[in-house]
């Protein structure tokens, strides 16, 4: 018997919500029935070189999807505070009628009660301000004394409504802009008894690569000084390690209409024979977790499972960009659509683009129009971490952490941040993407790094 | 309920008009969740190996078991009764809404209502000391054991109409007029059914999808359940709390305490296709629960089919 009342969680709270949202990433797929295109795309998209993602090792599939086990956590304090903020920012643009609801940024605060430095928190691709993930470095930086704010991706749809300055998110340096000029107003807006004695930023995954933007930019412009960066399993090139996953959509789930469907299919069959023999009064989330863990065993099940989880974050940005900039591809720029509109349609169409027609249709035609000397192959190289290359190179306040398992990175990649960040690197054996954050060593280091105590630390 | 809707326009008017709201919410606690987690963990380790072994003991032994009851564990043989669901029989992925429009600006009712009144009050509640929050919500859950004894009786099973009932005496009384659930503890677990069951078992589909104000998504046949469950309490009025001026207020806190136990926010996802991505979520649910509900009811048939058999003294099964 698969369920039992015990069965509430073989995964702690945090693998919990990543589970829940895998599968309802899962079943979310649909169809397609959009025409192919004629055209040929007048913009090469960006190559994703290195290793086919889909030939990711086993452990490191799995670590990724199911993170730490609850065991190996560092130890947590027992309260953290919590707030939220919602902030109106003056520059923001007017709002579409479909984004009614993403008027101001949302942002989680948690405040000491004494002077303390703070720890800003930047999401991964196309979440909120308050994941799971972020939850546990939260608790983690509020237990060694920080004030932390941990706040959404730029490629959050919430983000790209109340802050971007252009709706097209995906610029390293132009997301990097928006979230400095939104940390200073946040910062700005906090309470008084709030007292702050140091900023440092970090995130994880493309976050971890915003938070190193946003503290090269702020090196410049200086209003609200950052101490230190740490990158948590960031990115190298941007455009590469979202091919990667692209590619991973196209091996495990295939291109097409019948791929995400038979994906569909067969879950949904699944679930409802599992549901079944469960013999449960209704589907909740112990039966979901318990569901997860069972549809959830080859590796080309954890890669459908990773891969349709970005597809349908980037269903929103592809959707909020094409809008914002104009660019016809699923929105009709005349006649955008109003509150009461299905979208059904749109969704559908979406689900089957890869991020590489997002860059050659929205992101590209958009950026070539407002950057004057720019090519295609211009903003791709302008999207790699090499743009701060010589900051990272001789500042020591910067860090990073990644895993030689990560899938988003190739063995080049790897080799560049290595040499790159020198001593100021930590590099773990195991985890995949993500799968050790919590970790006991992960904590641990991101707290050396952050408070310079780790060997190569700027004096 | 005009004071309420008045109080919810103006916290609207007023979220609108500042620039920034700090808004403080319950605390975490992730040291005693993580440790949880750990527990957990641990139990379901043993449980599967206790389970691995058990499957094999069950395949041993003959069917119709009395653990073979219909909150227990299913018995081996009992889902041959119904050929397994296939990838085939899966439902379309377009979900039939015709009501789409009006569905969608409901939605959006909804949406700003909770986040100005019904999400606040919930959090505020969430501050109330938890053995007072699960009295209450043991209060509510033994009143609705009412609507679960009459739908059982009308679906025609009457053991777990019995148990309801059985329920509901026990902790009416010995549980203080339910604000402890004393028959879980005594091994009698609620397992709650309704209206909408009731029209499922006889036949009647899910039909179109819809937004009900204020309560959210629903079907044609979970909102004439739903009405016919509040019908039926209303009608029936236990201890006069369905009527007069008690009612609004004890429906106010009943409204709250369900929503503190919902973890759901309204555009938490920040995505202009959540009524789309919701939609599918729920009229796949249902389904799925729906299957489950008739693979229960064609196993009893099978048992008391069994049970015919064994007592003019043929053998169970071929």
């Amino acid at each position: 018997m698969i369920f039992s009342d015990t069965s509430s969680a073989q995964e702690s709270r945090i693998q919990r919500r990543l589970v829940q949202l895998t599968l309802a990433a899962m079943l979310l797929g649909a169809t397609s029935v959009h025409g192919a295109d004629s055209l040929a795309p007048p913009i090469a998209p960006p190559a994703a070189p290195g290793r086919p993602a889909g030939l990711a090792d086993s452990a490191a599939l799995r670590a990724t999807i199911f993170g730490t086990p609850p065991q190996d956590m560092a130890s947590m304090p027992s309260r953290v505070p919590l707030a939220e903020i919602n902030i109106a920012l003056p520059w923001s643009r007017p709002i579409p009628d479909v984004f009614w609801f993403d008027r101001k940024l949302r942002v989680w605060f948690s405040a000491q009660d004494k002077p303390a430095p703070l720890a800003i928190v930047i999401s991964g691709t196309g979440n909120d301000g308050n994941t799971a993930k972020l939850s546990v470095l939260r608790s983690a930086l509020y237990g060694a004394g920080y004030h932390v704010l941990t706040m959404p991706s730029p490629t959050f749809p919430g983000f790209i409504v109340s802050t971007s300055s252009t709706g097209v998110a995906g610029d390293l340096m132009q997301d990097g802009r928006d979230l400095y000029a939104a940390m200073q107003q946040i910062v700005a807006h906090l309470p008084r008894r709030v007292r702050i004695t140091d900023v440092d930023v970090l995130g994880y995954s493309l976050g971890g690569a915003n938070a190193a933007i946003v503290k090269s930019i702020a090196g410049k412009e200086g209003k609200l000084r950052i101490h230190r960066a740490v990158m948590i399993n960031p990115p190298v090139n941007l455009f590469s390690s979202i091919g990667r996953l692209d590619e991973l959509f196209a091996l495990s789930i295939g291109s097409g209409d019948e791929g995400v469907e038979r994906l569909y299919r067969r879950l949904y069959a699944e679930l409802a024979n599992l549901y079944r023999a469960s013999d449960r009064v209704q589907i909740d989330e112990d039966f979901i977790l318990g569901a997860a863990a069972t549809a959830l065993k080859t590796d080309a099940e954890y890669s459908a499972a990773i891969a349709l989880s970005f597809r349908i974050n980037l269903e929103d940005m592809f959707f909020a960009g094409d809008l914002y900039a104009g660019t016809g591809v699923v929105v009709d720029p005349k006649h955008p659509p109003k509150v009461g509109d299905s979208l059904e349609e749109t969704q559908r169409i979406l689900r089957n683009k890869p991020f590489s027609e997002y860059f050659t249709k929205v992101f590209a035609p958009y950026y070539l129009k407002h950057r004057p000397n720019s090519t295609a192959a211009s903003l791709i190289a302008d999207n790699r971490l090499s743009i701060i290359g010589a900051t990272l190179r001789n500042d020591a306040d910067y860090y990073a952490q990644t895993n030689s398992d990560d899938l988003i990175l190739n063995e080049q990649e790897l080799a560049w941040l290595r040499d790159t960040l020198g001593s100021r690197i930590a590099v773990y054996d195991h985890g995949g993407h993500l799968g050790n954050v919590g970790e006991r060593q992960q904590i641990a280091d991101m707290l050396d790094m952050l408070a310079g105590r780790w060997p190569g630390a700027a004096k | 309920m005009r004071f309420v809707l008045g109080l919810g326009i103006l916290a609207i008017v007023q979220g609108c008009a500042s620039q920034v709201s700090i808004r403080s919410l319950p605390p975490e606690h992730p040291a005693a969740e993580n440790a949880a987690a750990v527990e957990s963990a641990a139990a379901f380790a043993a449980a599967t190996k206790a389970n691995g072994a058990e499957t094999e003991a069950d395949a041993a032994e003959t069917k119709g078991s009395p653990a073979g009851s219909e909150t227990g564990r299913a018995s081996p043989g009992a889902s041959e009764t119904l050929p397994p669901v296939t990838p085939e029989d899966a439902p379309s992925m377009y979900t039939y809404d015709p009501w789409e429009r009006i569905n969608r600006f409901t939605y959006r009712f909804n949406a700003r209502f909770d986040e100005a009144v019904f999400l606040r009050a919930a959090n505020a509640y969430r501050r109330v000391p938890s053995p007072i929050r699960s009295g209450v919500h043991n209060f509510f859950g033994n009143l609705s054991e009412v609507d679960s004894v009459i739908n059982y009786a009308l679906q025609w099973r009457l053991t777990l109409a019995g148990r309801s009932l059985g329920r509901f005496v026990i902790n009416s009384t010995i549980g203080i007029g339910g604000l402890f659930d004393t028959a879980a503890r005594l091994k009698l677990p609620g397992a709650p059914t309704g209206l909408s069951s009731t029209l499922a078992k006889w036949g009647m589909h899910p039909g179109p999808y819809l937004v009900i104000p204020l309560l959210g998504p629903s079907t044609l046949r979970d909102g004439l359940g739903f009405l016919g469950d509040y019908g039926t309490s209303y009608g029936i009025n236990i201890a006069g709390l369905y009527r007069g001026n008690v009612s609004w207020a004890l429906g106010t806190v009943n409204a709250v305490d369900q929503r503190s136990n919902v973890n759901f926010r309204y555009y938490s996802t920040g995505s202009p296709f959540e009524y789309e991505n919701i939609r599918f979520l729920y009229v796949r649910k249902r389904l799925i629960e729906d299957e489950g509900l008739r693979a229960k009811l064609s196993r009893r048939r099978a048992r008391s089919t069994t049970q015919q058999e064994n007592a003019v003294g043929e053998p169970a099964g071929q």
